[in-house]
């Protein structure tokens, strides 16, 4: 089968500004991810397309797009599900600053991650194991449980750049940064509960979502984001873990 | 404003689902109101200090125009209700979130058929004012803009004072000095709270009050010979000299078990709806304008509005007649008088 595949490009060396670029691929199966069509239009039509990817599965979140209105990743998209002659229209990610074509800037992104300390903090001396030596920090089962879902983040910023509060202000945090925090908030080995829930009660931190929940079905791995902001806000709240 | 057109355009481009659309309504429809609820405090404060003036303010609000734009705001007040109903549900009980996209088309389901019969009896009115009273239809613009005019001027004024002062703080450093890192607010963490408890506290009171003030009785009720004013403690006999100013007055001065029942009720409204409706408009301010020069200058017009609004009506609602007042009243209607004076309005 034939798809249509229309690109917004851009290159900052020789364009204005952006413009939409349409290629036609025949021979084009079902099955045939996204990602797999881009890399044609990359190497068998034009070389300059450019374009993030690593994994091409769905882990590492280089390839988040605007695919069809919608943030997805190019990896996770099959032909099947645009009939039978797909015209499938990619943009790159909004919010974040253009490079080139579907390439964003990451780096404010990961600004936002940096600025919730996404890192574990116990100060408490490890428990010595039977053999006498330190061993991990145990956790209940239940405990463990209670933040699982957010383990599941891969920063691929399809959440983050889904949402408006974050298009029309790049100081918010975002959703990406909140679930990373959600993470290590409601993780009971976790000493700096105070100081996370101190920098997510800022103006730019949990309060300027206003539950919209563009994030949710825009996560490519199923995270309940918006419920994980909610869980923050609650907890904010209440000043403690268990709100 | 760069942020704020950017937004327009990718909300309307990017496809999310209803709760995008939720929200783009909440917004709207919050706005609107607060615009609304401006025009309305300050109009109405005027049957206590501008008697005259409040008269041609409502018939202004006769016009087709406002006619229109009160079933616009009935509908908006109507859709902002339930949605916030279904934020700050959704807010506390975040774990629910599945049943949030259907909670939206509920809310949408709820607003319409509560419209349809509000939108019948609101007909009704119009239909028999322009039955009974009008016999050329008339835009009534002369008066439309008479009413507004001094709003315009003040948003004016108000803005272009408020951008003097917003340049002179510029030169405060503290004020300027770059936002570092993120740290905590506490009156932000309040807010929060503040828009959905009071959201809620609100809805009751409102529904109430645009049952009793716009629906059941609208504002051609109010002025119309033989009406007899429901929620008041007019008399029947008082009717065929009803005025916009005394209805005010009487409404007033209605008690219930020994206290001004809708003194209270529109005090605790006007505070609630003020607060939430002006934060309301701060958020909207802090998401879409990010100059510094602008954005401090809106939001002191913004809070000067809200302390201005805020004043003018507790004042309407708190002080007594002025004697000049009294006396005006006196001669346009003696029956109100005579009554005014007896233990009927618990004098």
């Amino acid at each position: 089968m034939e798809a249509t595949i229309r690109i917004r490009r851009f290159n900052p060396e020789k364009d204005k500004k952006p413009y939409w670029a349409t290629y036609t691929l025949k021979d084009c199966e079902p099955t045939n991810r996204l990602l797999e069509l881009l890399h044609r239009i990359k190497w068998e039509i034009d070389g300059t397309l450019t374009l993030r990817r690593s994994c091409a599965q769905g882990i590492c979140g280089s390839d988040a797009m605007r695919i069809n209105g919608r943030n997805r990743l190019a990896c996770k998209v099959l032909l099947q599900e645009f009939g039978e002659n797909p015209k499938i229209q990619v943009e790159p990610i909004l919010g974040l600053p253009v490079i080139k074509d579907l390439v964003v800037d990451m780096e404010p992104f990961f600004a936002h991650y940096r600025a919730v300390m996404p890192y574990l903090v116990n100060e408490t001396p490890p428990p010595i194991g039977p053999d006498g030596k330190p061993r991990e920090r145990l956790q209940s089962i239940e405990a463990r449980e209670r933040f699982d879902d957010t383990t599941k983040c891969i920063l691929c910023a399809a959440c983050t750049t889904s949402c408006p509060s974050f298009w029309a202000n790049g100081d918010y945090v975002g959703p990406a940064a909140i679930v990373q925090a959600h993470r290590f908030i409601f993780d009971d080995r976790d000493q700096l509960l105070q100081e996370r829930l101190d920098v997510l009660a800022d103006p730019d931190g949990v309060w300027r979502c206003r539950t919209i929940y563009n994030c949710t079905p825009a996560c490519p791995r199923g995270i309940e984001v918006t419920r994980a902001i909610g869980e923050v806000k609650r907890a904010i709240q209440a000043g403690k873990r268990d709100y | 404003m760069t942020s704020l057109v950017l937004t327009i355009t990718e909300t309307l481009r990017y496809r999310g689902k209803l709760g995008q659309w939720a929200w783009v309504l909440h917004r709207v429809s919050g706005f609107g109101t607060v615009v609304f609820l401006i025009m309305h405090v300050i109009d109405t404060s005027w049957a206590t200090f501008y008697p005259e003036l409040y008269a041609k303010a409502v018939a202004a609000y006769k016009t087709p125009l406002f006619t229109v734009g009160e079933f616009v705001l009935v509908a908006l007040v109507i859709y902002h209700a339930l949605n916030g109903f279904r934020i700050a549900l959704f807010d506390y009980r975040p774990q629910w979130w599945r049943r949030q996209e259907d909670a939206a088309k509920l809310v949408l389901l709820g607003t319409l058929v509560l419209l349809v019969p509000t939108f019948f009896i609101m007909a009704g009115h119009v239909v028999n004012y322009y039955n009974e009273r009008v016999s050329v239809f008339d835009l009534g613009l002369e008066s439309v803009v008479e009413a507004t005019a001094p709003f315009a001027v003040g948003t004016v004024v108000v803005l272009g004072l408020a951008l003097i002062v917003s340049a002179g703080a510029s030169v405060i450093p503290s004020l300027n000095a770059p936002k570092k890192r993120l740290k905590g607010s506490k009156m932000e963490t309040f807010m929060w709270s503040f828009m959905r408890i009071s959201g809620i506290l609100i809805i009751p009171l409102v529904f109430g009050h645009l049952a009793m003030m716009h629906v059941i009785q609208g504002v051609f009720d109010i002025t119309r010979v033989g009406h007899v004013p429901i929620f008041t403690n007019l008399g029947p006999n008082m009717a065929d000299t009803l005025t916009a100013v005394n209805f005010v007055r009487l409404r007033w001065d209605t008690m219930l078990a020994g206290v001004y029942i809708w003194r209270i009720y529109d005090i605790l409204l006007l505070f609630l709806v003020t607060l939430h409706g002006f934060n309301g408009v701060r958020y909207i301010i802090n998401d879409y304008i990010h100059g510094r020069l602008l954005n401090r200058a809106l939001r002191l017009a913004s809070a000067g509005t809200m302390i201005g609004v805020i004043v003018v009506g507790a004042l309407a609602i708190l002080q007594s007649v002025p004697a000049t007042t009294a006396e005006m009243l006196s001669q346009t209607s003696q029956v109100i008088e005579v009554n005014a004076d007896s233990d009927v309005l618990g004098r």
